[in-house]
């Protein structure tokens, strides 16, 4: 819209000649696969951890924290209602799940983090987990 | 603080929650027992002051938000390698707590 007030004759630059490419083309990449390229092109995909697992690593890492009774973690207790922790020890608790994960949980998701269930799904369904 | 069962924070809480977990973040660029000591001390004003601040009391809240981000600045600084506090008690009067290179 800017472009078109000002008069400039943008689209005349935007053009771009377009030819199919021939049948037998072969892309270069092809050719030479490049090995470092597809491992970073993962890397950075990253991959999901299995849901159990996930389970099972964030129940030892509340259970080794001092404040948490240890037999009354199960996968589905409340932070505030059945551990009774206070917003500053969730605040630890996501803290210490981050570093066992190997990521960093953004401030907005954190404060939503108020139980094993949705701390389990939030990290299960982020693909930088570990 | 308290008081925030139905896990409904306020737009302050939230600033004091980021704070606190900014603290925590910092601590994990120090030595070892440095990051002990800083969590230690961080998570005792943190609480001290969620108990003896009247969480009404927003212009103090402010204050204290305010001096903490630039505590967290200085510590955040590389410089820095840890923290230490100060606690005096003027018959009531807690203050103190100042960090050092």
């Amino acid at each position: 819209m800017a472009a078109r007030r000002s008069g400039l004759p943008l689209m005349k630059y935007l053009r771009v000649q377009v030819d199919s490419l021939p049948l037998n083309y072969q892309s270069p990449l092809r050719l030479f696969p490049n090995p470092f390229l597809r491992r970073f092109s993962d890397e950075v995909r990253g991959t999901f951890l299995d849901k159990s697992e996930v389970t099972d690593r964030v129940i030892s890492c509340v259970k080794s924290f001092q404040k948490v009774d240890p037999s009354k973690v199960t996968p589905s207790a409340n932070f505030q209602s059945d551990l009774g922790l206070d917003s500053l020890d969730a605040v630890e608790v996501v803290m210490a799940l981050e570093e066992e994960f190997g990521f960093e949980i953004p401030d907005n998701e954190a404060d939503k983090i108020n139980s094993i269930n949705v701390a389990v799904d939030f990290i299960a369904s982020h693909p930088q987990a570990k | 603080m308290g008081s925030s069962r139905g896990q409904r924070l306020s737009g302050m809480q939230k600033q004091v929650l980021s704070l606190y977990r900014g603290f925590l973040r910092a601590s994990r660029s120090k030595s070892e027992e440095e990051r002990r000591k800083i969590e230690t001390v961080v998570s005792e004003e943190f609480r001290r002051n969620s108990k003896e601040v009247d969480r009404n009391n927003f212009v103090y809240i402010e204050y204290l938000l305010r001096r903490g981000n630039k505590q967290l600045d200085q510590l955040r600084n590389p410089g820095t390698t840890g923290l230490s506090s100060l606690r005096i008690d003027f018959s009531n009067i807690n203050t103190g707590s100042s960090s050092h290179s």
